[in-house]
């Protein structure tokens, strides 16, 4: 560990200490007492504090809204979300901006998502049973610790509420990959930024307004179709598997995998789909923070754009075609008869370093 | 041939049925005009061929009108087998146009045409789909971490679309700060 952050995380735990008396005000309807035992551990160890963050959504409830803001390479886009949330699994998000998504709200029950369009009329129902794996999530989480180091960063008041900073640094790199703000007093996290390699911010997502409360209608959770809306189910959500080895056998062709990966970053799962009647294999590779997916498929069919305006790049000869979606590029393009997409929050010159190694 | 020869019975045939070269056909016309004899020879031989077209024109026979129509109504009502048929089809006037309409069609059937109608992916599915499974376990909201992407008609995101206007972004950047 590097002096300066010693002296920060010493810093910040002695922050952390004083925080329950500097917590005025704070009146979490479901926040369950700490024990005396799990406070020290977590004032002691950031890594705990996080730990405890991923649970909070299940034991507090709360009104909101939230604001988040995604950099891509050369501009920004944004959107403002009002929240209701019901613990342990009821959330219902409803769209304050951009304009093109106001009045849409998405309700989630569990592993279910209901989203509302109120434009078409239309109702849209996915179910995802790879969303509330707390096994999984568990799991991601041991995996973001392997990978990166959680250090106490500062304090801040957020939302009216006081948090705590814990900035999460690349064990290889050394480079500050995410940092968030977490209640004091419920856990919950109410800021996070996301950083590319090169220290830019990627996103972020800050709570503008937040009340905790248990007096949300259960109405508001209603995903009854409003009169005149037509229900229609969503499109199927593959679930992925960690045994690849058998998914590839079910894609009936021989993939390809990267031959370099940023360090940290191994195959975490893999899935089939057929996708417009093209079989198309999905390869999902994480750090735990981050990740990386590489669909293949060896039909000839070539990824369609539709409004989205691609552009062109070269590498190894081969014409590439790529977008972004705020900090998530999709670079796609053609080689030895199979179709590859990759997607990733990373920077375009380091997904087109993991397409070189592909097919070397 | 001279004029004062008399005309052997070969040269008043070819003479009768106008096969002798100009000069010949002359002299001959001439002696012809002038020897008795000769004229005698020719009168019988025009005479004899009279004769002999008289004949022939007797011996022809017009066949029976109702046997003649019978005739030709099988001839008009017959249809062409499908061998004739095949045949027809390949008669140049045909065949051509033919050919040149079915390669067309060919053309214009094939993916090659018109690439638009290949299988695509959509490209929303990939960021859709990366979305979906690389959630952070660290996050704000429960949930799938980018719905909005498929908010807008059902294919636009919003985080791409041109019409998120950079107002939003200058809004929440200061808001944020």
């Amino acid at each position: 560990m590097l002096r300066s952050d010693r002296l920060t995380g010493a810093l910040a735990a002695l922050l952390v200490l004083a925080a329950p008396s500097a917590a005025p005000g704070a009146q979490p309807a479901q926040a369950s007492p700490t024990p005396a035992a799990t406070a020290t551990a977590i004032q002691e160890d950031p890594s705990a504090l996080l730990r405890s963050s991923i649970d909070a959504p299940r034991a507090v409830s709360y009104v909101g809204q939230f604001e988040t803001v995604r950099f891509a390479s050369s501009r920004a886009s944004a959107t403002i979300v009002k929240v209701e949330h019901r613990a342990p699994e009821l959330t219902r998000r409803w769209y304050v901006a951009p304009e093109a998504l106001y009045g849409d709200y998405v309700i989630t029950r569990g592993i279910s998502t209901y989203q509302f369009d109120t434009k078409h009329s239309q109702e849209t129902v996915t179910h995802g049973p790879a969303l509330d794996d707390q096994i999984a999530a568990s799991g991601n989480f041991d995996r973001v610790l392997q990978n990166y180091r959680a250090i106490y960063d500062g304090s801040a008041i957020v939302a009216d509420r006081p948090t705590v900073s814990i900035a999460l640094i690349n064990k290889y790199t050394g480079e500050r990959a995410m940092r968030v703000w977490i209640d004091r007093e419920t856990h919950l996290i109410l800021k996070k930024e996301e950083y590319h390699a090169n220290g830019a911010v990627a996103a972020q997502t800050r709570f503008e307004d937040l009340r905790y409360t248990t007096s949300i209608p259960s109405d508001i959770f209603s995903v009854d179709p409003p009169a005149g809306f037509a229900r229609i189910a969503g499109a199927a959500v593959a679930t992925p598997s960690s045994d690849v080895d058998k998914v590839i056998k079910e894609a009936g062709f021989a993939p390809y995998k990267p031959k370099e990966l940023p360090q940290g970053f191994d195959l975490r799962s893999g899935d089939v789909t057929t996708v417009n009647g093209v079989r198309t294999l999905h390869l999902l590779y994480s750090d735990g923070l981050r990740s990386i997916s590489l669909f293949e498929n060896a039909t000839d069919a070539a990824a369609d754009f539709g409004s989205l305006r691609p552009k062109t790049i070269t590498f190894e000869g081969h014409d590439a075609q790529y977008v972004e979606d705020g900090p998530t590029t999709l670079l796609t393009w053609k080689e030895h008869n199979i179709y590859f997409a990759l997607v990733g929050d990373l920077l375009r010159n380091e997904l087109v370093q993991i397409a070189t190694s592909v097919v070397p | 041939m001279m004029i004062n020869d008399h005309l052997s019975t070969d040269l008043l045939v070819d003479y009768l049925h106008g096969e002798l070269a100009p000069e010949d056909d002359a002299l001959a016309h001439a002696h012809l005009a002038s020897c008795a004899a000769c004229r005698r020879e020719y009168d019988l031989e025009v005479s004899l061929s009279e004769t002999l077209r008289a004949a022939a024109r007797a011996e022809e026979r017009e066949m029976p009108s109702m046997i003649s129509a019978l005739i030709w109504e099988r001839v008009r009502g017959a249809r062409p087998g499908p061998l004739a048929r095949v045949a027809a089809l390949l008669r140049p006037m045909v065949a051509v146009p033919v050919v040149a309409a079915l390669l067309l069609g060919g053309w214009f059937a094939s993916p090659y045409s018109h690439p638009g109608t290949r299988p695509t992916v959509d490209a929303m599915y990939y960021l859709e789909t990366h979305a979906a499974q690389s959630g952070s376990p660290l996050s704000l909201q429960p949930g799938p971490p980018a719905l909005e992407t498929s908010m807008i008609d059902g294919s636009t995101s919003p985080l791409i679309a041109e019409h998120v206007e950079s107002s939003h972004v200058t809004d929440a950047l200061d808001a944020a700060f």
